[in-house]
Parts: structure tokens; C-alpha cells; sequence
């Protein structure tokens, strides 16, 4: 039974006011002395009596008749129909819906509930019909609704616990659609599983199953679980040197919630272990174990935390990563060859052994085309001119990759630098800011914060752009298709991106030295300059381990070529042609490393079960099953029925007629007694 | 309220009446003659007719009819309840006015006059006499009650068979609440010795009509016990029981020539010594 009205169910309160007025009355009824109670207390009892059950039943049947008013303007109604005798012996339609994430492989849980679901199958009857469902992060259904027995056992029996987390929805959404092909069938739903709080997002669309529908929860849940894991690794995955400078940094977490526990954690890279600590952890938190100064053979190498624990949860004992060690970016500074030109530059790229980049630098009177051939990115650093094959040599190395940093300066001849048609920006005359603006200096004020090469700015307060004085610069004008990276305050840009037909190219409008700005003497000097290298050399920071069911990007590079993934098992799987930078994902199903092709080059992709499977908190059933089961009400907003489901909700709503009709003749009876007694008295 | 207040309203009430209306149960000696006597030894000899004795050689004393010699006594009740009053007057207050009324026509009827209040007990008792000052010591003592106590007849009204010697009037005030059979028991037994009674009734007008409407606890003002009372169900049940309860008083006491007069509170005073004393004096 429910309300249509059920804020109107409030109007019950009104019942408590003859009831309130009855007692204050007697409480605070006057007091009047009299001589003697004497005759008073002579009167018969029978008739005080017989006085005090009329009034009793007068007032229950004025709260009888205040009540069913309530009753009847809240609209209530069955919410389950009324059963056909015939109901006892139909057909049962059930949907098993089992749970396969890797939570359940604590202990013997699995067997568990394999053994409950062959209970289920063996508890139909002849013409019951059953479906069942396997769910993890996804849902998958393993046999349409049969009567079949051995057949839905073998299924059962074949079924694997997964590597994947747990999430109710999807399972409860497909568990609506085979429910809907048992047709009038009594539809049951049985769903077994640990009940993982993780696996159930509150904000998740709820209310999915029918409210015909029976269900039925099997909790194999265990008290107090006993589990520790590895929450996640934090790697820096590139190393420029054989000896990893970087950190490996792994989160062990206990989920305990008694006592601490002591765990041996240890880190080897390709099946050698390279170091090993021991971690004492409080009961349900975290602590971390860090690993790092050890050796890295060239390309990538299997990386894999393992903790020693006695917990019934294995899977996350375990966790994968990939490091690669790479060589140095090659990187050509061309310059005027005026003494210390290249100063800061050199500097900014060399000032740290740990820094990804092998610099070397030219004058541009001793530029051949084969040397510019020879490194990744090359840097232009205020040249007059260039010599014809130089340049051209640069136009044909940007369509392979290599990226390229113009700077512009005092040394830059405007007129041959205008000539170069693939130059993103048209050159000026110079400025300079105390003559031509009348101010001392200008900023960098205005800069893209989306561009990449701008990332170091994005959170830090204290590494900031605008710190820098600018004296001079080129007034300089960007191309049709160029992008205007970053202005001076006044609106001249500074930094400019040749268009994506061409790309490859930044230019930069000032000198890097300390004459016409201050620039190499600022914080943001370093970041800028690298980022701005990086990006040209398109060195992308790959990602040391994914999640399983995370979709893992595979981009091409700058030619068409065809990708393929290799899964731990060695199953080859073919991702297609994939033209000039394009983008596709791939989702693993499996943990383990991967090894995705594209073209010539191999990557090595780590992938880890999702770590929140080795919280084993877990939520009621009953609250579950109640959140995803519709009411009477959302049944019939959402529209679900047909005519004959409307008319019998019709019929269900009558009750509120019976109620008035009631209140009626308590009404009726209410009157009658009330004039007896006042005729009595 | 003052004695001479007091005084005042039983000298206003009582004005009027011709003294002497009784005549005394007793011969006494005054000038009347009223019979002669064989004489008894214990006689005194100074009552001897010696012209009798000379005439007829017998010795006779002359009886003489006795005037003012008559006690009454009148016993005043001072339960609680008296102290009942619905409006201006209270029942206790009525009372002290017939006892001062009565006592002082009764003084001024030259008999001797004594006053007992009582509730569970006796609580006071001015012995019945014709001394100077009597009058103003019974009304003071009048004056001087204070209601508080349950009512019980038997109790008092025993001791008093026990210590009146001599008969006289004894006029009981009260409201008479108790039950029948102590009542009627005491007076009986002071009937018996001869004593003149007469009982005077006093009851509040709420309390013979019970005009209460609101539904209240009613307060026993002897026993403080309270009881919640809806009135428009109890009223016709509890007039009847009243009225049950003073038929009975009045036949019994009726039986036993004991004289029952009901006083209403809420009605003038003299209306009701009036209407007795005009009984009374036709009786004799």
C-alpha cells in the first residue's frame, strides 16, 4: 500500500488535537471546592461509567472519521495487485545475475557463488525459465531465459572471475531487458554477489527494475575482510640515463580496519628485482614505498611492485609499470657567431646532466644541410640569413618531424627574412620601447594557456611570464593561418606557430640574451624554452600503466601507417590503418603489459586491474535492490503501461471511495450516538 | 464578624417576639401555684403549706409553675463543609447567625443558654446557663470557630447523652453530612431523656440545586478529595440522592417529634425563624 498523497498523510496530525484538547482540558479543568462529595460519589459507577464509554466511543469515532478524511485525500493505493489464485503455479521467469569482478576472487568466494547459483538452477521447476548474467565493470549476458538446467549449469561452471571492477548499473539495466522476455511470467530476480560499495554510483540513474518484479539478494559478502594492496604507482616513466634518476612510488594500502599490518613491497624491472623495503601499515590507510637509482637497459622495460601479504586477495598484490630509457633529444643552435650569443641557450638545455637534450651549437656560415639533417629540433638563434639549401633542407626535414625555433632579432635581416615565404610572421622595423612607445619596457602579458608549451604557467604563481622586461623587439606581423601564441602588452606578438598545413615551426620576437630583454635572468626562462623544444621535437609523455577497461590512446605519427596491439597472451589484435595523426583507442580486457605497434615504433603499455576492487566495503543488499527498483509512481510517469495496466492502477486507487463511504457512516453513527447521549443526559 | 455585630443582627432578628412563648417543662418556684405535694422526706421544710397542715393535720408542699428555667443548648457544627458558600454568605456564617439569634431569644426568654460546636468532636462547649455575661460568651465563642474538620455525629452527640443531666432544647446546626443512621442515632438517645430537639438544616443553594455546567473537579472540602464531574450527567443523580437523603431525615426525625427545619442560604434568614417559631408556638 501507498499514497499518491502522501505529503496529504500530515493531515494526521489533526487527529492528535482532540485527542491534545481532551488531555489539557482535563489537566487544566477547574477545581471547585464543594462541601462534601459525599452524594457525588453515591451516584452509580455504572452510570459514570456507561457516561465515560459513550464519550470514548464518541471521540473514536470522530478521530475514526478524521482519520479516513486523511486516508481517502492521500490517495492510497495497492501497490502490488491482487494475486490470481492460479499465481502459486505459474511460470517463473528468474535472471541470474552473477558478479565476476575481481573482488570476487577473495578466498573462495567464486566457488561460493557458483555453488549458490547451481542452487538457483536446481530449484526451478518444469516450465520455470532462467537467464543469466555475468557483470563486472560490464554486463554480459551468458544465456537467453531457458528451461534448460544442465546447460545453464555447464554455464555456470565455465564462468571465470574477472580482472575488472564492479559496476551495478550496467548489470541491473541488462537484467530489465531479459527480465522484459519472461512476458507474464512471475519474474524473479536473483543477484549474487559481495555487494562492493565501490560498484554502486548513488548519482547513477536509478530505478530500472519493474516493481512486478520479485527480487532476491544473496550477500557473499565476508565481515571484516582481510586485504591489503596496491593502491597505484606513481612513475616517472622516461629516463635519459642509464641510471633512473627518476622516482617509483608505490601506495600500499591496508583495509583492515583493526590492526596494522607489515608488508615486504619490492620492485623489479624485466623479473629483476631491483629493490625491496619493508612498510608498516595502520589499519585502513595508506603508506608509500619509493625505489629509484637503479640501472635501465635502452627502450622499455617491465616494471612490476609486488607486496608479500597473507590476504585471501591476490590480484592486487601485484602492479605493473613501464619505464623507458631514451636517448637524448638532438638539438642544433645556429647562431651569428658573435661570442656568447648562444650563452643562455646553451645553458638553458645543458645546465643539468638529467635534461633530455644533447646540444650543439653552429654558426649559420657554417650551416650544411646534412648537419641540420642530423638532429631533432633546431634553433635559429637571431641569424641574418640562412643559406638557400639550409633553408630549403629545413622546409623538407619540418615534413619528417623536426621542429624548428626561429628567433628574431637585432642580428635578423628583415628583407631576406621576408622573403622566406614559410616564415609565419612578417617582419619590421625594429622597436624599441623607450623611443618608439615611450615607456621603459613592455611584458609578455597575453599568452594561449591551452598551449602546451605553456604548461609550466598553468598552476604555478611564482613562475609567471609577465615577470620579464622586454627593451626591443621586431614589430612583426603573423601570416594568414599562423597562430599568435603570445603578445607584449602592447598587442605585438611574440611568439607565433607557423599554420598546421606547415607545422612545425615557432618563431620567437626578441633576442635570447640580456640586451634587448631580461628574459634568460627570469624563472620562467627554463620551462618556456623547454616546453618550447619539446613540443617541436613532439616528444610525447607517455603514460607508465592504465587501468583495465581504460581506453588507451594509439596516435600515428606524421606518416599513414598501421597499428596493431600485442596482449599479454601474445594474441595479436589488428588496430587498422591509422592516417597522419590520428587518434584511436584501444581498451584491454586483460591486465599485463601490452605492446602497442604503430608503424616501426613499439610502445609498451602497462595495465593494472582497477585497485578500488580491493576495497571490499560493502553496502546493504536491500538498499541496492531498492534503489534501482521503480515505484508504483515512476512506473506510471515513465509511461509504462498499457490500457489494461491502467485500468487495473485504476482499480487499485478505489480504496479512497471506500474510505469516504466509511467515514460516512461513522459520521452517521457518530450523530446518532450524540443525540442519545444528549437525550440521556 | 464583630459580637456586637453579631448581637445586633440576633437582637434585630429575634425583636418582636413576645417572650414567654414556651412554657417550662419544669416547676419551679415562682408565684403561680401550680399543685400540692404529700411531703417527702428531703423536702425542705420552709416549703411546707402549714395552712394545710393545720387544716388537715397532712403535710403538703406547694409546687409552683417555674417560668425561665428551661436550658437550652444549641450545638453548632463546624465541619468543614460549613465553610461552603456558594455566594455571599457561607453555610458556617448562616449558622453563627441562627445560633446568635437563638441563643440570644433564648437568653432574653430568661432560660439558661449554652453553646457546643463540634465537628469529629467537641470542639467547644459553653455549659448552659442564665449568669451575667453568658450571652455575650456564647457569641463570642460563636464568633471564635473556624471550620476545618470532617463531620461525625455519633461521636459527639454520645458524649452529650452522656453528660446532659437535665433535660432542655437542643437546637442542632447543621448541614448534616453524614450518614443518616449516625445522625439519627445520637438524637434519638437525647430524645429519649426528654430533651426538646430541634434541628435546623443548613444547605447552600448550589447545593440543593447543583447548577454547575462546565465539566470540573469537584474539591471535598473535609476530605480534599477530588472527583472530575461532567454536571449535566451527574446532576439529576445526585438531586435525587440529596433529596433521598433529607426525606429520610425528615420522616425519621419526624417520628421521634424531633423538629426538622431546612434552611437555605440563599433565603433570608428570619424568613426561617419565623416560619419555626411560629411552629413552635403553635405547638404548645
Amino acid at each position: 500500500m501507498s499514497f499518491l498523497n502522501p505529503f496529504l498523510l500530515f493531515g494526521s496530525l489533526a487527529l492528535a488535537i482532540p485527542i491534545l484538547i481532551h488531555l489539557v482540558r482535563r489537566e487544566k479543568s477547574e477545581i471547585i471546592p464543594f462541601s462534601s462529595l459525599m452524594f457525588l460519589l453515591k451516584v452509580p459507577k455504572r452510570s459514570i461509567r456507561q457516561q465515560k464509554i459513550k464519550n470514548l466511543l464518541l471521540m473514536a469515532l470522530r478521530l475514526l472519521i478524521l482519520a479516513l478524511l486523511v486516508g481517502a485525500f492521500a490517495r492510497p493505493y495497492l501497490t502490488q495487485p491482487a494475486k490470481p489464485a492460479g499465481n502459486a503455479t505459474a511460470n517463473r521467469g528468474v535472471v541470474l545475475m552473477l558478479d565476476n569482478s575481481y573482488s570476487m576472487r577473495y578466498g573462495n568466494n567464486f566457488d561460493r557463488l557458483k555453488a549458490e547459483a547451481q542452487k538457483r538452477i536446481d530449484s526451478m521447476r518444469a516450465g520455470d525459465r532462467m537467464s543469466i548474467i555475468a557483470f563486472n565493470e560490464n554486463a554480459t549476458l551468458l544465456s537467453r531465459p531457458t528451461s534448460d538446467k544442465n546447460a545453464l549449469k555447464a554455464m555456470v561452471d565455465t564462468l571465470e572471475p574477472s580482472f575488472s571492477g564492479t559496476r551495478y548499473y550496467e548489470a541491473f539495466t541488462l537484467a530489465d531487458r531479459a527480465l522484459s522476455e519472461f512476458g507474464g511470467d512471475q519474474k524473479q530476480l536473483v543477484v549474487i554477489s559481495d555487494f562492493q560499495r565501490n560498484g554502486w554510483n548513488r548519482s547513477s540513474r536509478e530505478s530500472i527494475i519493474g516493481t512486478d518484479v520479485k527480487t532476491e539478494a544473496v550477500n557473499l559478502a565476508v565481515q571484516n575482510p582481510n586485504n591489503v594492496g596496491i593502491d597505484s604507482v606513481s612513475v616517472d616513466q622516461t629516463s635519459f640515463t642509464r641510471t633512473y634518476t627518476g622516482r617509483v612510488i608505490a601506495r600500499i594500502h591496508n583495509y583492515r580496519k583493526d590492526i596494522p599490518v607489515d608488508v615486504q613491497v619490492s620492485v623489479a624491472l624485466n623479473d629483476k628485482e631491483m629493490g625491496r623495503k619493508t612498510l608498516t601499515v595502520s589499519a585502513n590507510s595508506s603508506a608509500l614505498a619509493e625505489f629509484t637509482g637503479f640501472d635501465l637497459q635502452l627502450g622499455f622495460s617491465k616494471g612490476r611492485v609486488h607486496i608479500d601479504s597473507n590476504d585471501p586477495l591476490k590480484v592486487d598484490d601485484d602492479f605493473l609499470f613501464a619505464l623507458e630509457r631514451r636517448e637524448k633529444l638532438k638539438l642544433l643552435i645556429v647562431d651569428a657567431g658573435k661570442a656568447k650569443q648562444s650563452l643562455y641557450l646553451r645553458q638553458a638545455y645543458t645546465s643539468s646532466p638529467d635534461l633530455p637534450f644533447e646540444v650543439s651549437v653552429l654558426p649559420a656560415s657554417a650551416l650544411t644541410p646534412e648537419e641540420v639533417s642530423n638532429h631533432e629540433v633546431v634553433v635559429i638563434n637571431d641569424v641574418p640569413r640562412l643559406p638557400d639549401k639550409v633553408r630549403d633542407r629545413l622546409d623538407d626535414l619540418r615534413k619528417t618531424g623536426q621542429g624548428q625555433l626561429i628567433i628574431l632579432g637585432e642580428n635578423a635581416d628583415a628583407g631576406w627574412w621576408n622573403s622566406y615565404a614559410k616564415l609565419p610572421v612578417k617582419a619590421g622595423p625594429r622597436i624599441f620601447v623607450a623611443k618608439d612607445r615611450g615607456r621603459p619596457s613592455v611584458a609578455l602579458t597575453t599568452y594561449d594557456r591551452n598551449h602546451s608549451i605553456f604548461k609550466p604557467f598553468e598552476k604555478s604563481t611564482r613562475v609567471v611570464l609577465n615577470s620579464a622586461q622586454f627593451f626591443a623587439y621586431m614589430n612583426v606581423e603573423a601570416k594568414p593561418g599562423a597562430v599568435v601564441l603570445a603578445k607584449y602588452e602592447d598587442g605585438s606578438p611574440v611568439i607565433v606557430e607557423s599554420s598546421k598545413e606547415d607545422h612545425g615551426m615557432l618563431v620567437f620576437n626578441s633576442t635570447i640574451d640580456s640586451k634587448w630583454n631580461d628574459l634568460p635572468l627570469k624563472p620562467s626562462f627554463l620551462p618556456l624554452f623547454h616546453e618550447m623544444v619539446r613540443y617541436l621535437s613532439r616528444y610525447n609523455e607517455n603514460r607508465s600503466w592504465y587501468a583495465l577497461d581504460e581506453a588507451i590512446p594509439v596516435v600515428a605519427g606524421l606518416e599513414s601507417v598501421a597499428a596493431a596491439v600485442i596482449d599479454p597472451k601474445g594474441g595479436r589484435q589488428a588496430l587498422g590503418q591509422l592516417t597522419a595523426g590520428q587518434v584511436k583507442f584501444f581498451t584491454p580486457t586483460i591486465p599485463g603489459f601490452h605492446e602497442f605497434r604503430v608503424g616501426p615504433d613499439t610502445r609498451l603499455v602497462a595495465v593494472n586491474p582497477p585497485s578500488s576492487e580491493g576495497n571490499l566495503d560493502t553496502m546493504p543488499p536491500e538498499d541496492l535492490l531498492a534503489s534501482v527498483q521503480r515505484t508504483q509512481g515512476e512506473s506510471q510517469q515513465a509511461g509504462l503501461f498499457g490500457t489494461e495496466e491502467k485500468a487495473e492502477y485504476a482499480r487499485r486507487q478505489t480504496i479512497w471511495w471506500y474510505l469516504l463511504f466509511i467515514a460516512l457512516l461513522a459520521g452517521i453513527a457518530e450523530i446518532y450516538i450524540a443525540n442519545q447521549s444528549y437525550k440521556t443526559s | 464578624m464583630k459580637i456586637q455585630n453579631l448581637e445586633l443582627v440576633a437582637r434585630s432578628v429575634v425583636e418582636g417576639f413576645v417572650q414567654g412563648l414556651h412554657r417550662s417543662p419544669y416547676l419551679g418556684f415562682s408565684v403561680d401555684f401550680a399543685a400540692y405535694r404529700q411531703y417527702m422526706p428531703g423536702d425542705e421544710i420552709r416549703r411546707i403549706d402549714w395552712n394545710v397542715f393545720s387544716r388537715s393535720d397532712k403535710l403538703y408542699v406547694k409546687l409552683y409553675e417555674g417560668e425561665t428555667n428551661t436550658r437550652v443548648l444549641v450545638l453548632l457544627d463546624i465541619s468543614g463543609s460549613m465553610n461552603y458558600g456558594s455566594g455571599e454568605i457561607k453555610k458556617i456564617d448562616y449558622a453563627r447567625i441562627v445560633a446568635a439569634c437563638l441563643s440570644y431569644f433564648a437568653y432574653h426568654q430568661r432560660d439558661g443558654v449554652g453553646l457546643l460546636t463540634f465537628d469529629t468532636q467537641i470542639r467547644s462547649h459553653v455549659p448552659a446557663g442564665r449568669r451575667r455575661g453568658q450571652l455575650l460568651t456564647i457569641l463570642s465563642e460563636i464568633d471564635r470557630i473556624q471550620p476545618s474538620e470532617l463531620t461525625e455525629f455519633r461521636k459527639p452527640l454520645r458524649f452529650l447523652a452522656e453528660y446532659l443531666t437535665r433535660r432542655g432544647v437542643i437546637v442542632l446546626i447543621s448541614d448534616l453530612y453524614d450518614e443518616p443512621e449516625n445522625i439519627l442515632a445520637g438524637l434519638k438517645v437525647l430524645r429519649s431523656k426528654g430533651n426538646d430537639i430541634i434541628v435546623f438544616h443548613i444547605m447552600d443553594n448550589f447545593e440543593l440545586t447543583f447548577p454547575f455546567e462546565d465539566m470540573a473537579q469537584f474539591e471535598d472540602m473535609e476530605t480534599k478529595r477530588k472527583l472530575h464531574v461532567i454536571p449535566e450527567y451527574l446532576r439529576n443523580q445526585y438531586l435525587v440522592i440529596l433529596k433521598d437523603h433529607m426525606e429520610r431525615l425528615r420522616k425519621e426525625l419526624s417520628g421521634t417529634r424531633i423538629d426538622y427545619c431546612l434552611m437555605d442560604t440563599s433565603k433570608p434568614l428570619d424568613a426561617g425563624l419565623f416560619t419555626y417559631l411560629a411552629a413552635r408556638s403553635k405547638s404548645i
